[in-house]
């Protein structure tokens, strides 16, 4: 058997003979998984500190979907942008932003106007920030409920509208005349109040707009898009009994933990053997350095493969719905190479178990914080997310979830996949080298 | 003659300004079980390392099995390692592995596969007196043990050099004796050995000839018996007398009825008294041994360090 390979299956062997090491590399991630799947599928849960990113796609162009649109921008919970709807719902496909928000032709028309059918608008929420979609559902209707209190108080906008209603009222032959009399009283007493309302503006600045909420009065139709990609029907992913994408979300983040569990124990297992004496052995046996060091990187590599495919296993068991497991192999892949080179460097941060082991968790508990393996990115202040490209985790979640639900092409992949790359091939050529002159 | 299994030629190592190593030479012969005996910090361990290749010397150079132009006995050279077992002082065995698993892994990292692999296992672990306990991690072995193990992994790839590095530290005197019964079974089987130690019995016991270091030196080297004839001075006798005929010179110091004095043939001495009539109620005869030996090169005792 090649030398590399005898080396890397004892070092898999060591590694799952040590218990502790094998819950941090297998158990701790399940219930990283499992806590944070049941966590964000709970609407109830907290939501970000930071400002959701927003894309806003107006297709009205109404003087009143211009105020919405400013209505909400002004929140202080969100930065909006106006787009177009491809771009909107590729960015939010990619992970570049919470949601996006459609407002249809003839939002104008029936927006706030409390008689009259509310406006539909459509919402496209990245399946991974389920959290915030409850949040900015809120915010929607504040926004109309804003708008409405607006035209309320707004006595030649309101008087116009009331006027086009009955023009409407007399064109429509199907009304019976009970409900016409009653519908032209209602018109006639609104005129009144606006007229008041109008005498009372003249008297005093003061604007409750703010207050105008509606008991019991449905603002605005939520309408849900897709903005994940088409499943087609005939494929397992469909048929999957027990979909949640909860799972899509929690696993991918789970699945770093064992990566990084995987990374801690082969950097320290390099110290280990130079303590144990045992790399005393390994020396002057019939084999070359680079051996020894490539069967180390091996048993990494091959461990990380591992705990990616029993957490996709389990995920799949779960619900979780890879939309590719060509593009998931090749993710899990760039992900082992780059977490493999990591693991290399990370063996040269000391010369006993206990340097290696202390530097190691402490680069790895960084890189998990800013990378998203403990809370999604998106729930992070805006300068974290900024940080957050600097972490190798980030680029490994985003491979795996390309694969998993964002349904990224492979020119898509090249982005993640290729710093994963350049990192693991990097990392493995400098910390052979270093090990190797030691 | 034949060609030396080791050959050692003005080999010098230093660590910074301590001298480790300094100006060492000696060869080992085919089949020869070969003491390097000194304190601890002598340079033994140095040496070794030097042997095997894990370290580079300042000077000197170090050939192992027979010259080839290939691989001209460097240790450098995958082939001449393959000839090489080594049982180093700090046990090099993976504890979290069974006893069995240890000799596979090593056996494999040397090329041995399937059968071969198997019957080399086998050997060792019965060699070890471990067959028992083939399946049992390394780690809940006693320490004495552990060093057989350490030693049995050496020989998995049936080298035909041995080098053992203070095989001894730390066992128990039942697993001390294994170990200097099983070195007694390679020697009679022909094999090359390279022994390492600080206690002078186990060189005496066990080597043919025996290179004495010091501070990185070699102090002396030749056969036990030579050495002590060289170094070893003269024997020291002490004696009860019975009774003493009128006119019999007593040699060294005399208390009441006990005697005491030294010399070179201290038989010799004894029966020349007795011939004379001198009675002995008890005996005892202290003869030079490689502490001495040390003790005369050095002025110090070797485990003084």
């Amino acid at each position: 058997m090649n030398p590399i390979l005898v080396m890397a299956l004892k070092d898999l062997r060591l590694l799952f003979r040590d218990k502790l090491g094998a819950f941090f590399i297998i158990g701790f991630p399940i219930l990283m998984g499992l806590f944070f799947g049941l966590v964000m599928g709970s609407p109830t849960s907290s939501v970000s500190q930071g400002k959701m990113k927003i894309a806003v796609v107006d297709l009205d162009q109404s003087e009143t979907s211009s105020k919405w649109v400013s209505f909400m921008a002004k929140h202080e919970s969100i930065e909006l942008e106006e787009l177009d709807f491809d771009t909107a719902r590729e960015s939010v496909r990619k992970g570049g932003r919470v949601a996006m928000l459609v407002l249809k032709k003839g939002f104008g028309e029936t927006a706030g106007v409390f008689w009259r059918e509310p406006p539909t608008i459509q919402v496209g929420v990245d399946p991974s920030r389920a959290m915030e979609a409850a949040m900015l559902q809120g915010m929607v209707m504040e926004g109309i409920g804003q708008l409405a209190g607006q035209r309320m108080m707004d006595s030649s906008s309101m008087n116009d509208m009331i006027a086009r209603s009955r023009a409407d009222l007399v064109a429509d032959e199907t009304i019976s005349a009970g409900n016409r009399l009653l519908l032209n009283t209602f018109f006639a007493s609104l005129e009144k109040m606006q007229n008041s309302i109008g005498a009372l503006q003249a008297d005093s600045d003061e604007s409750s707009a703010g207050s105008l909420g509606a008991g019991g009065f449905e603002f605005a139709n939520i309408e849900s898009i897709d903005v994940s990609r088409k499943i087609d029907p005939k494929s397992q992913a469909a048929q999957l009994p027990r979909l949640k994408s909860r799972w899509d979300i929690s696993f991918p983040q789970a699945m770093m933990w064992g990566v990084l569990g995987c990374v801690a124990g082969f950097a320290v297992s390099i110290a280990r053997e130079r303590t144990q004496g045992t790399m005393t052995r390994l020396q002057i046996a019939p084999i070359t350095r680079s051996q020894v060091l490539l069967g180390k990187a091996l048993a990494c590599f091959l461990s990380v493969v591992l705990v990616v495919v029993f957490m996709v296993g389990l995920g799949v068991f779960l619900g979780m719905r890879p939309g590719n497991y060509l593009t998931l192999a090749f993710a899990a892949l760039c992900v082992a190479i780059c977490f493999t080179g990591i693991m290399m460097i990370m063996a040269n941060l000391g010369k006993t178990e206990e340097s290696v082991n202390g530097a190691g968790w402490a680069i790895n508990m960084v890189m998990a914080m800013v990378g998203g393996a403990m809370i999604p990115v998106m729930f992070m202040p805006q300068f974290m997310q900024g940080l957050s490209y600097l972490s190798p985790i980030k680029w490994g979640i985003l491979a795996i979830e390309g694969a998993v639900w964002r349904d990224f092409d492979f020119a898509e992949m090249m982005l993640p996949c290729g710093i994963l790359l350049a990192t693991g091939v990097i990392g493995v050529v400098v910390g052979t080298t270093i090990l190797t002159k030691e | 003659m034949s060609i030396p299994a080791v050959t050692i030629t003005a080999l010098s190592k230093s660590f910074g300004d301590l001298r480790a190593v300094d100006d060492l030479s000696f060869s080992v012969q085919n089949g020869e079980t070969f003491g390097l005996l000194g304190p601890n910090g002598a340079g033994k361990t140095t040496t070794i390392s030097l042997l095997i290749g894990l370290l580079r010397p300042d000077h000197g150079s170090v050939v192992l099995g027979k010259t080839e132009s290939r691989d001209p006995g460097n240790p450098a050279f995958a082939t001449v390692r393959q000839s090489v077992g080594v049982a180093p002082q700090a046990l090099s065995i993976y504890e979290a592995l069974t006893a069995k698993e240890n000799l596979e892994f090593f056996g494999q990292l040397y090329g041995l596969s399937g059968a071969k692999l198997k019957e080399r296992v086998a050997w060792c672990l019965d060699f070890a007196q471990l067959a028992e306990r083939a399946k049992t991690r390394a780690g809940t072995f006693s320490g004495g043990m552990k060093r057989r193990l350490n030693m049995a992994v050496a020989l998995i790839h049936e080298p035909s050099i041995l080098l053992l590095d203070e095989p001894t530290v730390g066992v128990d005197p039942q697993s001390r004796n294994h170990i200097f019964e099983s070195i007694q079974t390679l020697r009679e089987q022909g094999m090359t050995i390279l022994y390492t130690t600080h206690y002078m019995e186990e060189a005496q016991r066990l080597c043919e000839r025996v290179a004495i270091m010091d501070h990185g030196k070699l102090l002396a080297m030749d056969t036990v018996e030579n050495l002590l004839s060289q170094f070893g001075g003269d024997s020291i006798i002490t004696a009860d007398l019975q009774s003493i005929p009128s006119g019999v010179e007593i040699p060294g110091a005399r208390s009441g009825n006990r005697i005491r004095f030294v010399a070179p043939r201290p038989l010799e001495e004894v029966a020349k008294l007795s011939s004379k009539g001198v009675a002995f109620q008890t005996l005892n005869v202290i003869q030079p041994d490689l502490e001495s030996v040390f003790l005369k090169l050095t002025g110090r005792n070797l485990r003084d360090g």
